[in-house]
This record gives structure tokens, C-alpha cells and sequence, in this order.
């Protein structure tokens, strides 16, 4: 188990440097444009030779990559060319909007995908065939779509939530949760006709199998098997769609975020993207790398837990 | 969907989604004291929303656009346009060139302080004066013209010129003439919390990037000109969510797109449009016809003019929030002419015969640079143009290589939407060579004469006739083909907008208290 571990933080680590060197250099096409945006229309092309010579950009792209790893080891990223805000700084700040919106959504999406799936799986019947036509609405309504209905209805007619922005939870918890509502529930829609429908299917296969009719024939109680038998070893894939999901909800924040002007990584990346914010775009790739790999291998790991023959993979 | 989801049949379930997702958090939102009522604006504050993040604070960096409304808050400028667009003495009470409008003298107001306690002082701004000429950054370039700065005595600033600048008072009214405390004005702490001498500081609730609250001094020296105690500037790109910010009464003003307009209004916010901010440019940069011959001809030029229905355009397209032009010109300023409006009628077979009379009757074909604002008017323009013979292709161009795209000499023609500004800065960056949206750097002997002619007159009244010679001479010989001037509006509740257009800077003094 632990050589098991040990390969994969190698390969995410080297993934990790890999997928930083490709942005840096996929940016250095534009390092020119870049430096005119900051400079703005007035800017002669001296001033714009004495910008880069200042920012570092007339050296070679591998020392200048180079050097941003070395200084990144060194926990510096940096600071945005246009705001002079920290990198490390400006990343945390957006980063606390986003998983609040996203984490609180992830974990309604699969207590509520858990009850639906189980439910339909074990009940069948008007609630299964409702389960589905509730996950198929799911799937097709864009959450984009949903979030401007919500607001129009909530916050605007309603008044009962904020249309937009965010209050951060130590400020007031109660402004918190009703900042972050309509947003979580536009985000979490997809993903519980996903995963409600995963856990059913998988629900399914589990209720037919032979250890579920030896369990009923020793009169285990049909609840006892729907919940402590066929739902852990259901849990497995389940665990993994769920944390596709997290991944898929934090790219969904980036609409949802603009929508409700919610200062989170969305919305920030966007922007930096936009403006060309080297330092920024940096930083938020290699925490989205970092991420993706982090949420990778906590589902690798726990599979190869769960099941020993995928530590041999 | 959770609705949908709740309606299973089992009672225990029926409520669990929505007792999660709503209610629940309803209920907490009420114990949380609501969320207009602690978070709306009251009569004493002033809370907008802008679209663009503003930059560092840091002097050098400054940008002229929408940051104005944060970092016109916290310094003082040297002189100020006020609401009709007129120069008023600001921190400079007054001012006076020598006779060759060579030198520049400025007397400071007495008594002004920075909000660190430190006195504004001729010394203050000398040095950051001196500090911006010397900085790369947005503002250098807006120097380019200063040779030297004195500070003979404590009010006094001399500005010693390489040559008359016509546009230099009005460049002193805007972020190049923004007075920084000497003492910080290097340190990090600048680009993010700056000591300035402006009517506000920032407060310690701001988020950079994000919401910018501005708290007023009560040792500022013009504090009438500035009735808020408190103004929140808060960054919302989407224009659907300010007005949705709006609409739920967490902002009084903001940016009131035109679909919108009708919806505002009947929840009670007063809508100023303004006609003109903006200018959407076709520039036929290509003049000598070096890398697209048919350009140099002012025949093809003129017929591009003539292949625009601008009213249909501006009606349609535009839906309505525009003004059809043939100028790049403020129209709120003097260099505007209605005259010169006529010079071009929609006439696609006139251009056409103007075409062939150049020798290219079966038309040309022409790559253009798509940038994200030229998304909306792609078809129209391509439609226009191919009406009479005119190929265009557009290349999709990254947003952080705009400025470059257009300055690579790659694109004999592009369209650019530039903010309306003052006639010496705009006849500055489309027509003299050095202007960024003048890339191909044409030159004409009598555009040359008239450009002396206009950049001489220091007197900002009288420029304005000067410049009109240009704008008349742009025009006639099809230096571009405008399309329209674009306008936007903005929505107030509680307080006024006292602006008319006439001065397109960002400034909270465009702003009231409403009776």
C-alpha cells in the first residue's frame, strides 16, 4: 500500500511541473501583449522594452520559468501585474468563496443523491420512476439557467436573498448562508441527477446479487441490507462520481460566480485570463492542478482500501 | 428541481431537499437580520457598481477608466473637469504659461494634507511628477511632453515643456496628475492602500478586486465638493447581476444596460443615459497601402464610409443606446462638427462606382483582428463591407493582445472601440504618427500644419475650433470610417447623476445626493 502511495504522489508530482512549464510557456506568446495592456495606449515601444527588461521578460523563457518554480518551491508566487496583490494572498481569498459555495454543495449533493438513489432502488415503483424523470429535469436544465430563475424569484421579486456578492461566514454566518444559497443550490441540481442516478444503478446491481438473497433468507431486516450491506458496496463508485463532481463544480462555479458577482476563483480566473495576469494565472493553475491531483488520489487510494486488486493497477 | 424531487410520496423525505436547501437556510437568513435591509445603501453612502477591476494604487500605474471612481476617491488631482466638462482649479488654484507655452506655473492651495497628517506640498508634487516620467507605466506616456519639473517653493510647481502641449491641463486633471505622498508612494503598502491627499481613504473592509469602501476625511480641504460619508465601489462585471444588484437595492448606482432600462425604472431608479462615452471606429489604419494597396486610395476609404446604414445600426444593433457618426470626436467637445455628419450617406452603389473609378470594381478581400467587443458588430460589419465587394476575415485575438494586435502592423484595417476624451487626446491617438491608433504612423503635410496649429493653442476654450480643422480633415479624406458613438446610462436611486456627458472621466463628483 505504501509503494502504492508512494507512485502515485510521484507521477502527480511530476504532473504537477509539467502542467505549470506548459501554461508558462503557452503565456509566453503573449508576453508582449501583456506588457502593452499593463502600459496601456500611450506606451512607446521604449517603455514597453523598459517594462519587460524591469518584469524580467528579455530573458529566455526556460530561465524565466525557471525561476518562477524556484521562487513557487520557495512558497513566492508573486504578485499580479495589475492589482500588486499577492499571488498566495489573492488565490486564498478567492479560493474561501469558492469552497464554501462548492464544498457545502458537494456535500448536500450526496446526502440528497444518497436518499434519492437508495430510495428509488429499494422502494422502485411511482417513487423510482419520479426519482428519474427528477434526475433526467436535473441533467437537461443548464445550472446557468436555473440561477437566473432563482434570482428572479428569490432575490429580486422575493427579497428574501441577496442577488448578489458574498459575506464571509466570520462576518455574519446568517448573511453567509444567505449569500451562498441560491448559488449551492444552482450548482448541486447536475450533479444529483448525476450522482442519484449512479447510486440507483448501482443500488440496483447490489439488490440483485446472491449475497443480498442469502442475507434475506437469514431474516436480516430489508433496511439493515439496503443501508448497511448494498449501500457500502455501492459507496465504491459512487465515491468516484462524486468526486467528479467536485471537479465539474468548481467549473461550474465559474459561471455561477459571475452570475451572482461572487468574487471566488471563477470569476477571478476568468479575469486573469483575460488580462493576461501571468503571476495569477500561474498560481490559480497550479492550485488547480494540484487540486485535481489532490482529489485523484485520495479516490485512488481509497479504491485501492476498498478494493486491493486496483493497487496492482 | 427540488421541488420536483420533494414531491415523492414519502412524507419522512418530501421535505428533506428543500428543508436543506431553503428553508433551513431562509430561516437563518432572517436571524441574520435580512439581507437588504443591513447591506442597502442609505441616503449618506454612495454604492456603485463598475465592470473593470482597478489596478494598483501605485501612482505610476493609475488607468484613466472606471478605477477613476476608487482612486479619484484618494488623491487629489492637480486640476479637475468638472460635470460639464469644463477645467476647474483643484489642488492647483491657479495656473498660467509663459508666452511660448513652454513653461507651465502652478500655485498649490495652502493647507492640504495627506491622510497621513503630512503636508501637500510643490515638493509632493514634483516628485510625483518626476517619478511617473521616469516609471514604465500607463501614465508615462501621458507625460511625454514635460522636459523638467521645479518646486521653486512650497505652493509653486514650474513644468518646463519640450514643446507645447495642448492637452497637458487636461492630462493634469487625470491620473498623470495625481499628487502622492512622497514618504510611501514607493513602498508595496502603495499599490494596495495608498497615502494620498484625496477626499477619501480606504477602508480596511475593502477586498482587492472585489469591493473597494471609501471612508470620508474630515481634515480634507474641499469636503463640501464630496456629500457621501461613505462610498462602496463595487466590482460587478455581468451586467444582468448589477442589475439584478440594483433591482434587490444592495446598490443605488449602477450601469443600466438597455434591456434592462424599462425594468429599473419601474422599481423607481431615475436612468441618466449618456449618448455618447464611446466611439465604435472602423480605422483604416493601412494609408499608404503598404501591406493592403487598395487603402491608400482615399476613394476606396470613402467608400467604405458609404457602405454603413449607421442609423439602422445604431437602432438595431445597438438597440438604440448609440448615436450614428462619421467622427471620432467628442461630440460634447469642440472639435465636433454636425456638419461633417453628411459627408457620407448609405450608399452601397455609390461606393461601389467609387470602387471601380479606384480600379477595384471587383472588390478586395481583408483580415481583420475579432477581439471580444467586436464579437456583436462581426456580421454587420462583414455584411456592410461584402455589399460592396469587400472581403473580410476576422482573426480571433486573445483580450491581452489587443493593444499589441493593433500596433504589429498586421491589420491594415480593425475595428476599435476607444472612450470619448478630450479633442487633443483623441486627435492625438488617431492622427498624429506616434498615436497608438494611428499604427501604419501616416503622415499628410496638411494634417501635419493643422495638428501644430490645434497643439499650440494652450487656451482649452479656444482649442477646440483648431481641432475641428482636423477632425474636418480626417473626415474628407476617410482617415476612418466611424460607425457610431456608443452610449450607456446609469441608474440611481437615492442619490443623482449629475453628469451630462460632456466629461467622460470616472468621478464619484458625478455624483449627488438627491433632494
Amino acid at each position: 500500500m505504501i509503494s502504492y502511495v508512494l507512485r502515485r504522489l510521484g507521477t502527480s508530482l511530476v504532473l504537477t511541473v509539467l502542467v505549470s512549464m506548459i501554461t508558462f510557456f503557452l503565456l509566453s506568446t503573449s508576453f508582449d501583449g501583456i506588457v502593452r495592456s499593463i502600459l496601456g495606449t500611450g506606451a512607446t515601444a521604449a517603455t514597453v522594452q523598459a517594462k519587460k527588461a524591469e518584469m524580467g521578460m528579455d530573458r529566455p523563457v526556460i530561465v524565466q520559468y525557471l525561476d518562477w518554480l524556484l521562487h513557487a518551491l520557495k512558497g513566492d508566487f508573486g504578485v499580479s501585474y495589475f492589482t500588486s496583490q499577492p499571488v498566495g494572498t489573492a488565490v486564498a481569498d478567492h479560493l474561501t468563496v469558492t469552497l464554501s459555495v462548492v464544498v457545502v454543495a458537494l456535500f448536500l449533493t450526496a446526502v440528497i443523491s444518497v436518499v434519492l438513489g437508495v430510495l428509488a432502488a429499494s422502494r422502485g415503483g411511482v417513487v423510482d420512476r419520479l426519482t428519474q424523470v427528477a434526475s433526467l429535469f436535473g441533467y437537461i436544465v443548464p445550472n446557468l439557467l436555473l440561477a437566473i430563475g432563482l434570482v428572479v424569484v428569490f432575490a429580486v421579486k422575493l427579497d428574501w436573498l441577496p442577488a448578489t456578492g458574498y459575506t464571509p461566514f466570520a462576518e455574519s454566518p446568517g448573511r453567509w448562508l444567505a449569500s451562498i444559497t441560491i448559488p449551492v443550490i444552482a450548482l448541486m441540481v447536475g450533479g444529483i441527477a448525476n450522482l442519484s442516478a449512479q447510486i440507483r444503478g448501482a443500488m440496483i446491481g447490489e439488490l440483485r446479487k446472491d449475497y443480498v438473497r442469502t442475507l434475506r433468507t437469514r431474516g436480516i431486516s430489508p433496511r439493515s441490507i439496503v443501508l448497511r450491506h448494498a449501500l457500502r458496496n455501492a459507496a465504491g463508485p459512487a465515491f468516484t462520481v462524486l468526486s467528479l463532481e467536485f471537479i465539474a463544480m468548481l467549473g461550474g462555479a465559474l459561471i455561477i460566480e459571475n452570475v451572482f458577482a461572487l468574487p471566488g476563483i471563477g470569476s477571478y480566473s476568468f479575469n486573469a485570463a483575460l488580462q493576461g495576469d501571468v503571476p495569477i494565472i500561474m498560481g490559480l493553475s497550479l492550485f488547480g492542478v494540484l487540486f485535481i491531483v489532490g482529489v485523484n488520489l485520495i479516490v485512488d487510494i481509497v479504491n485501492g482500501w476498498l478494493n486491493p486488486k486496483a493497487r496492482q493497477q | 428541481m427540488t421541488r420536483i424531487r420533494s414531491n415523492g410520496p414519502r412524507a419522512r423525505f418530501r421535505a428533506l431537499p428543500v428543508a436543506i436547501t431553503a428553508s433551513a437556510l431562509l430561516t437563518l437568513t432572517a436571524c441574520g437580520g435580512g439581507t437588504t435591509g443591513s447591506s442597502s445603501p442609505g441616503a449618506e453612502s454612495l454604492s456603485l457598481a463598475i465592470q473593470s477591476t482597478p489596478n494598483s494604487f501605485d501612482p505610476t500605474q493609475l488607468t484613466d477608466g472606471q478605477a477613476g471612481y476608487v482612486w479619484g476617491a484618494l488623491y487629489d488631482t492637480l486640476l479637475y473637469t468638472d460635470n460639464k466638462g469644463k477645467l476647474e482649479p483643484n489642488a492647483a488654484e491657479s495656473w498660467k504659461y509663459s508666452s511660448d507655452g513652454l513653461n507651465l506655473t502652478l500655485k498649490l492651495r495652502q493647507g492640504m494634507k495627506f491622510s497621513s497628517g503630512a503636508a501637500v506640498d510643490a515638493a509632493a508634487v514634483k516628485a510625483t511628477l518626476e517619478r511617473t516620467m521616469a516609471t514604465p507605466g500607463a501614465q508615462q506616456g501621458q507625460l511625454a511632453s514635460v522636459k523638467s519639473v521645479e518646486a521653486p517653493d512650497a505652493t509653486t510647481v514650474v513644468i518646463h515643456l519640450k514643446q507645447p502641449d495642448g492637452s497637458l491641463l487636461a492630462t493634469l486633471s487625470m491620473a498623470a496628475g495625481v499628487i502622492g505622498d512622497p514618504a510611501t508612494m514607493t513602498q508595496k503598502s502603495t499599490a494596495l492602500n495608498p497615502v494620498g491627499s484625496g477626499p477619501y481613504v480606504l477602508d480596511k473592509s475593502s477586498v482587492t478586486g472585489t469591493t473597494y469602501v471609501l471612508k470620508r476625511r474630515a481634515d480634507y480641504w474641499n469636503v463640501k465638493a464630496y456629500p457621501f460619508q461613505s462610498v462602496t465601489v463595487k466590482v460587478i462585471q455581468d451586467p444582468t447581476a448589477s442589475s439584478n444588484a440594483l433591482q434587490a437595492g444592495q446598490i443605488n448606482a449602477g450601469p443600466a444596460a438597455p434591456e434592462n432600462s424599462a425594468k429599473l425604472k419601474a422599481t423607481g431608479y431615475k436612468i441618466s443615459p449618456l449618448k455618447a462615452t464611446a466611439v465604435a471606429n472602423l480605422v483604416l489604419a493601412d494609408r499608404a497601402g503598404s501591406i493592403l494597396k487598395p487603402l491608400a486610395d482615399p476613394r476606396v476609404r470613402q467608400a467604405i464610409n458609404m457602405a454603413f446604414d449607421r442609423p439602422k445600426i445604431a437602432e438595431q444593433l445597438l438597440k438604440g443606446a448609440a448615436q450614428p457618426t462619421l467622427q471620432v470626436f467628442n461630440p460634447a467637445g469642440g472639435a465636433y462638427d454636425p456638419a461633417l455628419e453628411k459627408t457620407y450617406p448609405f450608399d452601397p452603389a455609390a461606393a461601389k462606382k467609387l470602387l471601380a473609378e479606384a480600379g477595384y470594381a471587383n472588390g478586395f478581400s481583408v483580415t481583420m483582428p475579432g477581439f471580444i467587443y467586436t464579437k456583436a458588430f462581426e456580421p454587420t460589419v462583414t455584411q456592410a463591407l461584402d455589399d460592396i465587394g469587400i472581403k473580410v476575415k476576422w482573426t480571433p485575438v486573445p483580450a491581452q493582445n489587443n493593444f499589441s494586435a493593433i500596433t504589429s502592423k498586421k491589420y491594415p484595417m480593425f475595428l476599435f472601440l476607444d472612450g470619448l476624451s478630450i479633442s487633443a487626446r483623441e486627435a492625438g491617438n488617431n492622427f498624429t504618427p506616434g498615436g497608438f491608433l494611428n499604427p501604419f504612423h501616416s503622415t499628410d503635410p496638411e494634417l501635419t500644419e493643422l495638428l501644430g496649429q490645434a497643439a499650440g493653442e494652450l487656451d482649452p476654450a479656444k482649442s477646440g475650433a483648431a481641432y475641428k480643422k482636423v477632425n474636418e480633415f480626417a473626415v474628407k479624406d476617410a482617415w476612418s470610417s466611424p460607425i457610431s458613438f456608443l452610449g450607456n446610462s446609469w441608474a440611481t436611486k437615492g442619490v443623482v447623476y449629475l453628469g451630462d456627458g460632456s466629461n467622460t472621466l470616472s468621478t464619484i463628483r458625478a455624483f449627488g445626493i438627491s433632494d
